[in-house]
């Protein structure tokens, strides 16, 4: 393997990070205000907020991982963050899937295919009237898993650059500064492809999903870029 | 502090159910307040000539409004910790005083959203305004007082390399995305259109059409609130206090290993079965809708 | 749109900027005055000085409001708060860098920071508006605005904190260890992003938003002050006190704008008869 300047690769890391957190979001099956009312398919929220919720708590478990281990491999790190964004997003479509079923009384239907790839079932003639579909189908819950993974992934993966980069020069301060860090460039990477997405997408089944997907993540990778050498500069601040 | 198996699992447990307790309370607190996606048709109901004496508060979707008591309950904590209050007391103080602020955000809320609405005529009802934001204080207090005592516990007793206004902010955000993505479907698919057909979603036709006129009386937020605290608000709970728990138990029994990690999308893996077995007994118990087939709703 | 004249954008990036930049130099600048002068005077500026990074923060916070006001006004399609959520998010990093990055020129910090600020908001602005394709004709400009206002507001307010704006010495043991720098950043954000939010509708006022982004900026100003009174002492219960003063006549004023606005306030009452 060819040796790249470690500073290089922390910046590329960390650039990587923020376009899967990108990513993430448009795995996630959001349907805005009218999947709170049972008019849309998906969870009944925003996109940023949710996709930044599950992110944040797998930040969380990442953290908490990385500060008992502190000579746990990289993977373990990404792992954890992974496993509790997966967790926490799992609980939420659950709950959610009891309340349509049992509160509205609405059998879950995607409006995007007409057959649902991994179950096979017909979802066409499952939508109620004047509506786009409702619930959270398998597709759905399975899309929200993996986009839930990445941007667990992403979080952990910028956290453990930026306590290997700061912790030598603040050791105590290392996680607070990090930690607040990460939560900046988490928000700037979910707002990007909101604003792409238009605040609705049912997942990677939704056609929606390859046309938009290629420019919010130029346009994260670019960012994240940009964010990466400013927290490498912070480093070189820090040299008291 | 390095705790054995029983004092981590006790621990966890007391996280688990303070986790609940939030999650419910945000959500009725959301509905007692009409927040987030459902209020979008109690906004546009005076549009379509309904006016409504329904509490609008719009305090920019609850992750953001509950990360910030949460956050503001977390730093008068810290405050009062460092001036060595005892930690419960210090707790209730810094919850109170939080939700205190976020009654005044409610109240601002209500008051410029109803006076942005001048040309359909909707009044400004100042006995809702009086009666039920301190409903939404009390509601709001007791999350407060979950989230900062579940970050207090992690930070202080557990060990996390966060604070007490991280950790606090953090759940603030997932007690918010999690109440807003659970609860309001609740209320908002279910409770506002409580007069129409059950057993369909919203036809978009019926937009803004809110139910204003209750069973005997005038509806207003304590109604909605009495609904929902019967489903929507003790689903929320479940959804929190599981990701709360599971989020950090395979760690507590198997050490920080992949074999927690392994377990942790095992729990995934079981979720996932359990939504799909919903899925099949729903489709079964009710049905498609026969009469109205294909056609509509279709279209992307 | 209204009878009543609008302040004009320009004047309010003006306010914004100049108000903003002097409360947070005056946090550096009187207690080296009070070094000169010596004496009584000495301790009283270093107490009264970081109350000046708060009014300062306060001012961009209604630029910040303003400009929030402009772009949403368009319909985002996603909603005003991931505006608000996206301009401290690119604050934070450009206040990081700027603040972290001027080690021995402490003095330029600031403003490295607002420029920084601004590029990134410029370019993701020029990203949002030609490769996303958002159409909204104001969009560059205004997510630059939001940019720049999110970095002052978390420069004002983290300095009224700290004591002042050294980043190593100051912000980082004083703002970051204790978890006040996540207040900054969220009671910051909703403090730009509510006034817009909370008089959502067809007949908004600049008036009364106006009015509200003070409120929601004192009320911050409060939340700071309570923060500092551990980590400056007096210099937190001035800020609190003046937090709480300016909430109280900007809360009055936004009311009386309320009564005005409205329709009708009414103690209780039946839903009127309309035509539906």
């Amino acid at each position: 393997m060819v040796a790249i300047d470690p500073t290089l690769l922390n910046v590329l890391l960390i650039a990587i990070s923020g376009t899967l957190i990108c990513a993430a979001v448009h795995f996630i099956p959001v349907g805005g205000a009218p999947a709170a009312m049972a008019q849309a398919t998906g969870i009944g929220t925003g996109t940023v907020e949710l996709a930044a919720g599950s992110g944040l708590v797998g930040l969380i478990t990442a953290s908490y991982m990385y500060a008992n281990e502190p000579t746990a491999p990289v993977y373990l790190v990404m792992a954890a963050g992974a496993m509790g964004s997966m967790v926490m997003l799992a609980s939420t479509m659950l709950a959610g899937g009891l309340i349509y079923a049992y509160g509205v009384a609405v059998p879950f239907a995607s409006a995007q295919v007409k057959k649902d790839p991994i179950t096979g079932q017909r979802q066409d003639n499952f939508i109620s009237k004047g509506t786009q579909g409702q619930g959270i189908p398998t597709i759905c819950f399975v899309s929200g898993i993996i986009g839930a993974a990445l941007g667990g992934i992403g979080g952990a993966l910028i956290y453990y650059v930026l306590v290997g980069i700061y912790s030598p020069l603040i050791t105590t301060s290392a996680a607070a500064v990090a930690g607040v860090f990460t939560m900046g460039v988490f928000y700037v990477n979910a707002v990007i492809p909101s604003y792409g997405v238009g605040g609705t997408i049912e997942g990677f089944h939704d056609p929606k999903f390859r046309r938009v997907i290629g420019k919010d993540v130029l346009t994260s990778f670019v960012v994240s870029l940009i964010c990466g050498v400013v927290a490498v500069m912070i480093a070189g601040g820090m040299v008291a | 502090m390095v705790l054995d198996l029983t004092m981590s699992m006790a621990i966890l447990a007391l996280l688990g159910a303070l986790a609940t307790i939030a999650g419910c309370l945000e959500d009725l607190e959301s509905d007692v307040g009409s927040q987030s996606n459902p209020n979008s048709q109690v906004q546009l109901a005076p549009q379509m000539n309904f006016l409504h004496r329904i509490y609008n508060k719009a305090i920019s979707g609850e992750p953001i409004s509950n990360g910030l008591s949460a956050v503001t309950g977390g730093v008068i904590t810290s405050v009062l910790l460092s001036a060595n209050f005892y930690p419960l007391t210090a707790i209730v103080i810094g919850a109170f005083i939080a939700a205190v602020i976020y009654g005044i955000y409610a109240t601002t809320a209500y008051a410029g959203r109803v006076a942005s609405q001048t040309r359909f005529k909707q009044p400004l009802y100042m006995d809702i305004m009086r009666y039920t934001t301190p409903s939404i204080i009390g509601h709001n207090f007791i999350v407060n007082f979950c989230l900062v005592a579940i970050a207090y516990i992690q930070y202080v007793i557990l060990g996390y390399p966060f604070t007490i206004p991280f950790l606090a902010l953090i759940w603030g955000i997932s007690v918010g995305a999690i109440g807003s993505s659970v609860g309001d479907v609740h209320y908002g698919g279910e409770r506002e259109f409580q007069n129409r057909e059950f057993g369909c979603g919203l036809n978009t036709a019926l937009s803004g059409r809110i139910v204003r006129r209750a069973e005997s009386g005038l509806r207003n937020s304590i109604d909605n609130v009495w609904f929902c605290a019967k489903f929507g608000g003790p689903a929320t709970g479940i959804g929190l206090g599981l990701t709360v728990f599971f989020s950090s138990w395979p760690t507590t029994i198997w050490g920080y290993t992949w074999t927690a990690i392994i377990v942790g999308f095992v729990i995934v893996a079981v979720m996932m079965i359990l939504n799909r077995l919903v899925e099949i007994q729903v489709k079964n118990a009710y049905g498609p809708y026969k009469e109205e087939k294909t056609e509509k709703g279709v279209e992307a | 749109m209204s009878d009543v004249k609008e302040i004009s954008s320009n004047k309010l990036l003006a306010f914004g900027i100049i108000g903003g930049l002097l409360g947070i130099y005056l946090t550096y600048i009187l207690p080296a005055l009070g070094t000169q002068i010596g004496g009584q005077a000495e301790s009283f500026l270093t107490v009264i000085s970081p109350t000046f990074g708060a009014l300062g923060a306060m001012c961009s916070v209604v630029w910040g409001a303003e400009a929030v006001r402009r772009v949403s006004k368009y319909g985002l399609g996603t909603g005003v708060p991931s505006i608000g959520q996206i301009a401290m998010g690119m604050g934070i990093v450009a206040a990081m860098f700027g603040l972290a990055i001027v080690k021995t020129m402490l003095i330029a910090g600031p403003i490295v920071a607002l420029v920084t600020a601004s590029v990134i908001g410029l370019i993701i602005g020029w990203f949002a508006q030609n490769v996303i394709k958002m159409k909204i004709p104001v969009m560059i400009r205004c997510m630059t605005e939001i940019a720049a206002a999110g970095a002052l507001v978390i420069i004002g307010f983290s300095a009224s904190v700290a004591g002042n704006f050294d980043f190593l010495g100051s912000i980082i043991p004083l703002v970051f260890d204790n978890g006040v720098m996540l207040a900054v950043f969220w009671v910051g954000a909703v403090a730009l992003l509510h006034p817009f939010n909370a008089c959502l509708g067809p007949d908004e006022k600049q008036k009364r938003l106006l009015y509200l982004a003070v409120s929601t900026g004192a009320i911050t100003m409060v939340i700071m002050g309570i923060a500092a009174l551990v980590t400056l002492g007096a210099s937190g219960a001035i800020t609190l006190v003046l937090g709480i003063i300016l909430w109280v006549i900007s809360y009055k004023k936004f009311w009386d704008e309320v009564y005005k606005d409205s329709s009708a306030v009414v103690g209780t009452g039946l839903i009127p008869k309309t035509e539906a």
